[in-house]
């Protein structure tokens, strides 16, 4: 495994997991396979960070749940977005963009 | 919205638990199997797929764990959980939450009666409206020998003075007690406790009858139409609620009154009387002395300042001040004072004494408790070490202990609660009618917030030291060191041990300060043969007796026929009898060296057969005859204290006082309840007896004598029987009955009654005080049992090895005992330092014994020792049941 996990900061995992499930439902280990190939290997997603994350986002009423078959008939628990799940989706994009512009500038200048 | 799924989700963690929890599992093992099924297709063998998915799961449990502390509700949800837990372990230890829970009865029961007590007297506000205007008014007396501050009653001057010129307040005055009297309404005869009452005292306590008005002040007027109003309790019950009751008249005193109100349905006053009459106060007759209790009521628009300083303007402007008499130089002054401490200041040393007595017990049982609560800390190390082992936070482990404590607390409060009511109705049942100056002693909200906060105060106490304890415990060291923390905990526990034997010690010498006082008084020489006595009361408040010779005749005629009850030896009339409280007056010595002296004296007429039934042993002189008549040398019998006093223990027959009547005899003292100069509730002082006969003017030449001596004072008519005392009331009463038909006693009474109503405050002190030593005593031996028990317990295999050695059982016991003994005698040490300081408070409440008595202390020693050695030996004898073989073989 080439990745080298990089500490994720608050609030980024969230970004990740809501950017993971805009394309449509996955469940917890399809959420962590996409991060890990939309990231290119950098970031892998442990269970012990992804489910207390997937239940607060829950909680918070992002994501909604449901029980379902996988590629190879088994149950497994999925996860969607909801209607503010896509709005907290694009709230944070635009953070992040603004952040990492910012971070860009910071480390650019001499 | 988003607020509404969260408090549904919220929810939904609380209370649908078991169905969060089996999702979450669901999910996890999902997850693991998607991650095995991944790692086959990755084409590894099935266990190398096994293996690899729980790595990168990284145990079920602690996702599992994280979720949880991630959802809403999590922190409430484990309160809950230790709240289970802890409910759970109070079920599992079965002994120990009894002991802990009758301890914490017992001792918190002790201080919700008596805490009950200290609210019903010192800080429930009295039942009347705006009871913050209310007061009485003390009398300061500085600058002389005999400084006090207290509440004088009144004579008729200071009375009109405080009517007329405070306009400041409502005043209002009453008689000092009821009076006993006979009320009869068409046929029926009632005996009734009558209030003498000025105008404006309903006005004072704010109440207004129920039916019909409070008296006028014509009524209240010498001499003024005699109205009378009832208490609501009377009406309902002998007049069965009767509405057309006003107007109707009613004989009291065999003199018609008119019933003009009735009061309201549970009112009370301070004098809580079944009928009230016009005092119809003046400064003659009854007003010459110190007869009246006033009570007063600030005017709106008025301060307090003003009223005291109206008091004292018109007060100090007297001309005849008996405050000064006996008191030269001294300086009076007056000021007003809330009625609650004007009606309860008497009581109140004696309460909070109590109360702190109380608290003693109370601190006894937490030190008792912290004990046991320790040595369970103790066992429990492991568990602790193994919570701490698998990742418990310091804080989860002390807020498991807490909570546990808390429970317990809170059981124990409850018991408490239940344990203090029951106590309370006993100590209430224990008491005279009308002892107290309220009308009840409620377990009201402030009792109730008063029991929670003790007892969540005792947990926290007790609770205290085994979570210290707690938050020692090492990880690494907690299995080797066993031993060593055992031994620190045993100094510990006997430190506890010590002190609570020490406070045992305090009370104990307490409480037996207040026996060896009350059997003083209880055996004080009789100077009479109280065997065979029989007394009946009947009040003579009646306007038929008003003439001596009417008097005189149902005095003759009654005792006559008492006379003729068989077995009966002798029968006599006397103002007061033996231990009674004894009115006085002023006499001066008119001859010899002595003449012009003057003194306070007791006072009393007898008939001529009083001393014979008393067996008083007469001194000197004679007794009376019946010879001596209203128209005869007036005569007086006076007591050794009275030679003593005014003729410094010479004969005193042949001698004249107040000019005209000659002293006759001389007879032995008995003890009586003064109201000249109390010392102690039952003494011997000078007293003087006068021939029944001569009353209409032995004494005072105006005024009508007889009335007033029998407003204040029940004669009564006293037999002594040879015979059995069965039957012999009833024969009294037809007895007396052929003399006055309409002359009902009020009660009959055994010279043993007189002297337990004399005594009662001294009694109820007793029985308080020593059911709370003897608590004291019972915890403390429970402290010792339990330290003993746990000691024989814990060194099951030292003893063991020892008896292997050879010891013998004797050498054992002493061994394990030692700790008890050495505790208890630390604690008896250090009990006598503080009983030595703390004992000198009840120097005020103990008669004919001193603060430091010898002979109380060995007791206490001696009991403390023989209860110490019991709760020793009990459990020490456990040992002799050990095997060593198989102690030695079990490790």
């Amino acid at each position: 495994m080439p990745a080298q996990p990089t500490t994720l900061l608050q609030g980024t995992l969230d970004l990740l997991i809501l950017k993971s499930l805009a394309t449509g439902e996955l469940h917890g280990l399809g959420i962590s396979r996409r991060i890990q190939q939309m990231t290119g290997n950098t970031f892998v997603v442990k269970p012990g960070s992804l489910f207390p994350a997937l239940h607060r986002m829950e909680e918070e009423g992002w994501t909604s749940s449901f029980w379902g078959d996988s590629e190879n008939n088994r149950r497994a628990k999925y996860y969607r977005l909801t209607k503010a799940g896509r709005k907290q989706l694009d709230t944070e994009s635009k953070r992040w963009g603004r952040i990492s512009w910012a971070i860009a500038q910071a480390l650019e200048a001499s | 919205m988003p607020f509404l799924r969260k408090a549904a989700g919220f929810l939904r963690n609380v209370f649908l638990t078991r169905r969060v929890e089996r999702d979450l599992d669901l999910e996890v093992r999902s997850h693991l199997q998607l991650l095995i099924d991944e790692n086959l297709c990755a084409g590894m063998s099935p266990p190398e797929a096994q293996r690899r998915a729980r790595m990168e799961l990284g145990g079920a449990e602690q996702v599992k764990q994280q979720v949880r502390e991630q959802r809403l509700g999590d922190s409430l949800h484990s309160w809950i959980s230790d709240f289970r837990f802890g409910v759970r372990q109070i079920y599992k230890n079965p002994g120990f939450t009894l002991t802990v829970v009758l301890t914490l009865a017992l001792s918190v029961g002790a201080n919700t009666a008596i805490f009950s007590l200290v609210n019903a007297l010192l800080l429930k506000s009295l039942p009347y409206p705006h009871p913050e205007r209310m007061g009485t008014i003390y009398t300061r007396i500085v600058g002389s020998s005999a400084g006090s501050d207290q509440r004088h009653n009144v004579n008729g001057e200071q009375w009109e003075l405080l009517r007329d010129n405070v306009p400041a307040l409502v005043s209002a005055v009453s008689g000092v007690r009821t009076s006993g009297v006979n009320l009869k309404a068409g046929s029926h005869v009632e005996y009734v406790q009558d209030g003498r009452v000025s105008a404006h005292y309903f006005d004072v306590l704010a109440l207004q009858p129920v039916l019909g008005r409070n008296f006028s002040e014509d009524e209240d007027r010498p001499h003024g139409p005699k109205a009378l109003i009832l208490s609501y309790d009377l009406w309902r019950n002998v007049f069965a609620a009767d509405p057309g009751i006003l107007g109707q008249t009613m004989l009291l005193r065999s003199e018609p009154h008119t019933v003009v109100g009735v009061l309201p349905q549970d009112s009370t006053t301070p004098l809580n009387a079944d009928v009230y009459t016009p005092l119809q106060p003046s400064r003659e007759d009854e007003g010459r002395g110190t007869n009246f209790r006033c009570i007063i009521r600030l005017r709106d628009g008025s301060a307090w300042q003003q009223a005291d300083a109206e008091i004292n303007r018109t007060w100090l402007s007297r001309s005849g001040r008996y405050e000064l008499a006996g008191n030269p130089g001294a300086k009076v002054s007056y000021h007003s004072v809330p009625l609650q401490k004007g009606q309860t200041d008497l009581l109140r040393p004696q309460v909070l004494g109590l109360m702190v007595a109380a608290g003693l017990i109370l601190l006894i049982a937490c030190a008792n408790l912290a004990g046991l609560t320790l040595v369970r800390m103790l066992r429990r190390t492991s568990e602790v070490a193994t919570r701490l082992a698998l990742g418990a936070s310091s804080w989860q482990i002390q807020r498991q202990f807490w909570i546990e404590n808390l429970l317990l607390a809170l059981i124990g409060g409850a018991a408490g609660t239940g344990a203090g009511f029951l106590g309370l109705r006993s100590l209430l049942l224990l008491l005279p009618e009308h002892f107290l100056p309220v009308s009840g002693v409620p377990l009201d909200a402030r009792v109730m917030t008063f029991t929670l906060v003790v007892s969540v105060l005792t947990s926290v106490l007790f609770g205290m030291l085994p979570a210290l304890v707690a938050r020692r415990v090492d990880l690494r060291s907690s299995m080797a060191d066993r031993a060593v923390a055992r031994a620190g905990s045993l100094r510990l526990r006997q430190t506890l041990l010590a002190g609570e034997v020490a406070l045992t010690v305090v009370l104990l010498a307490g409480s037996g300060l207040l026996i060896r006082s009350l059997i003083h008084l209880e055996t004080l020489p009789p100077g009479f043969n109280p065997n065979g006595l029989m007394a009946a009361k009947a009040s003579l408040d009646d306007v038929r007796y008003h003439d001596p010779a009417a008097f005189r005749k149902l005095l003759d005629e009654s005792t006559a026929a008492m006379q003729q009850i068989p077995g009966v030896l002798n029968a006599a009339v006397g103002l007061n009898l033996p231990y009674e409280f004894v009115g006085n007056d002023w006499v001066t010595l008119s001859d010899g060296k002595e003449a012009g002296q003057q003194g306070g004296a007791d006072w009393l007429y007898v008939t001529p057969g009083y001393f014979e039934t008393l067996q008083m042993p007469l001194l000197a002189g004679r007794v009376f005859t019946e010879a001596d008549g209203p128209n005869s040398q007036h005569v007086a019998v006076v007591n050794q204290s009275f030679a003593r006093k005014f003729y410094g223990g010479s004969n005193p027959v042949g001698r004249y006082i107040d000019k005209a009547i000659l002293i006759v005899g001389e007879v032995a003292d008995v003890p009586l309840s003064s109201g000249l100069d109390s010392i102690a509730p039952l003494q011997t002082e000078q007293t003087m007896y006068v021939p029944a006969a001569q009353v209409d003017d032995a004494r005072i030449a105006t005024g009508p004598l007889l009335a007033l001596l029998h407003v204040w004072h029940q004669p009564d008519w006293i037999v002594r029987t040879a015979g059995p005392v069965e039957g012999l009331t009833g024969k009294m009463q037809r007895a007396l009955a052929k003399a006055d038909p309409n002359l009902p006693a009020s009660g009959f009474y055994a010279m043993k009654d007189l002297q337990a109503r004399t005594l009662a405050t001294q009694r109820i002190e007793v029985a308080l005080l020593g059911a709370l030593a003897a608590l004291a005593l019972l915890l403390s031996a429970v402290g010792i049992f339990a330290l003993i028990a746990n000691m024989v317990a814990q060194r099951t295999r030292e003893i063991g090895i020892r008896m292997a050695l050879g010891s013998s059982l004797g050498q054992l016991m002493v061994h394990i005992g030692r700790a008890g003994v050495n505790a208890s005698l630390f604690g008896v040490v250090l009990g006598l330092v503080l009983s030595a300081g703390a004992l000198r408070v009840m120097s005020s409440v103990i008669y004919g014994v001193g603060v430091y008595d010898v002979r109380t202390i060995l007791v206490v020693i001696l009991a403390i020792f023989a209860v110490a050695l019991l709760a020793t030996i009990v459990p020490a004898l456990k040992i002799a049941r050990i095997d060593p073989a198989r102690t030695l073989r079990e490790e």
